[in-house]
């Protein structure tokens, strides 16, 4: 139940970096997978954004790879229709089936192998926010940037309560599962329907009670967040800076290249 | 999914989405100030449509996907309130769980967060104005929720890529065949869960419901009546 990224988050190695940059990395870094016209730009991010998560980071190797097969099955169906509904270039392969002639031609396959590497270059640029970024101080950039104070609130209270209901259901899920109430699909879906049911019975009480918490502890309207996060280092600047430019530079010089 | 429409729609569907998720928290800043109590259950309510979409629905075809959990949303809050719930909800899901992606909010935050609560309320609220049963009403709004989410993704990736032959009618036909073999099946398990939801909210703290204005005193106890 709990394979939330979140857990990783605070015993990474690059904790003690300013996450400012280290946003600035990974948007960067997911901006110029998209922008670019062949599938090199964003498999050099993909495979030098591995990298950094798992050698500089040190987040576990395994448990990354587990990640990367999140994108797969995703990018391998989409890309799949992609590849078929584009015609022009010559044929690569054919199949009839029912009468309906299924065929990929060059187009559609440099697409589809583009927008695969395009989905893996920016689920790894993703990977590398969520795991090395703390909630916390993500929010807190947010709020240096000028979002309302009541949205931040509101984010951090429901990132405080995501893990009590987490929690919550599993216990909940683990006491239906000793009771047989997943035996059969209608056991099944009255089980996850009562255990909707009470989660949402149960927030809503920890709502109508956390207010009067908040009052105890002279709530004002306003949650008060600390700065967060190191400073930047002139180093890491110049590194990530640098790093950005060599992604635009090879977007740039690929442009025209075709692999098929 | 992170890095799969270009640039210029990304940009597009941001441009889109922003003024009315803008809008819902103009809505949601004056409800806050009006009365402080709300902020926290919005919260809890943010947390549980989280919770809620990780998990995983039992589906009848084998597989297990997951629900959009905005039906329910639209529901109790109104489209625009949910609007902004879902914006916050996609982010920590694309933070936590790596889906949805950062570049694809905006397109996501449209299919998720405005058309699909947007239809799912237009339902709920004509269905209780022809007197539908409580029930029906709610397993109907969270169906429609669940379809034309998945429409609209359907029409932003077709209009992302469309076919050189057959154009953009041709790509969508495709793209809503692919997503039709899973989610019509899961609406109507979550239409299902939805409706049998409400059954235990009327039951255990109908006075919720009355709150939110969902339903009509009347309506509770007649219902709470029938289920005893």
């Amino acid at each position: 139940m709990h394979d939330l990224l979140d857990d990783y988050t605070h015993f990474n190695a690059l904790i003690n970096t300013s996450p400012r940059l280290k946003l600035l990395l990974g948007i960067g870094a997911m901006l110029l997978c998209i922008s670019s016209a062949t599938p090199i730009a964003p498999l050099f991010i993909a495979i030098s954004m591995s990298l950094i998560t798992v050698v500089i980071a040190k987040i576990p190797r395994l448990f990354y790879c587990s990640l990367l097969l999140i994108p797969l099955s995703f990018a391998l169906l989409s890309s799949g229709v992609v590849a078929f509904m584009h015609g022009g270039g010559s044929q690569l392969f054919g199949m009839n089936l029912l009468g309906f002639m299924l065929e990929i031609r060059e187009d559609g396959a440099n697409l589809a192998l583009l927008l695969i590497a395009r989905t893996f270059g920016g689920m790894c640029s993703l990977f590398f926010i969520s795991l090395t970024t703390p909630m916390m101080e993500i929010f807190s950039v947010l709020k240096s940037l000028g979002l309302p104070d009541f949205l931040v609130d509101l984010s951090m209270l429901m990132y405080r309560y995501i893990f009590v209901f987490i929690d919550q259901a599993h216990l909940i899920h683990n006491a239906q599962v000793m009771r047989l109430g997943d035996a059969g699909i209608k056991n099944t879906l009255n089980s996850h329907a009562i255990l909707s049911g009470v989660l949402f019975l149960r927030a809503w009480e920890q709502g109508e009670r956390l207010i009067v918490a908040m009052d105890a502890r002279c709530y004002d309207g306003k949650l008060v967040l600390m700065e967060q996060g190191a400073k930047a280092k002139p180093r890491a600047i110049f590194a990530i800076i640098g790093y950005l430019v060599v992604v635009e530079a090879i977007v740039f010089l690929t442009k025209d290249i075709q692999l098929l | 999914m992170e890095g799969f429409l270009p640039l210029y729609w990304c940009v597009l569907w941001y441009a889109i989405s922003l003024p009315v998720v803008a809008y819902g928290a103009y809505k949601m800043n004056i409800m806050i100030k009006e009365n402080r109590e709300i902020l926290p259950l919005l919260a809890v309510s943010g947390a549980f449509i989280f919770v809620l979409s990780s998990l995983k629905m039992p589906s009848v075809t084998g597989s297990c996907s997951h629900p959009t959990g905005t039906g329910i949303g639209a529901i109790l809050f109104g489209p625009w309130i949910t609007s902004v719930l879902s914006t916050v909800v996609l982010i920590f899901q694309a933070v936590f769980l790596a889906h949805g992606g950062l570049t694809t909010l905006g397109a996501n935050t449209f299919s998720m967060g405005i058309v699909g609560p947007t239809v799912g309320y237009l339902v709920f609220k004509t269905c209780r104005k022809q007197n539908v049963n409580l029930y029906l009403t709610v397993f109907l709004a969270a169906l429609f929720a669940d379809w034309f989410t998945y429409i609209v993704t359907s029409i932003e990736l077709a209009l992302a890529f469309p076919a050189a032959s057959g154009g953009l009618l041709a790509s969508l036909k495709a793209f809503m065949g692919v997503f039709a073999i899973t989610q019509i099946p899961l609406a109507i398990v979550e239409g299902a869960v939805s409706a049998l939801l409400f059954k235990y909210i009327v039951q255990l703290r109908g006075d919720v419901l009355l709150k939110l204005n969902v339903a009509s005193q009347d309506t509770i106890k007649r219902l709470q009546e029938a289920s005893i």
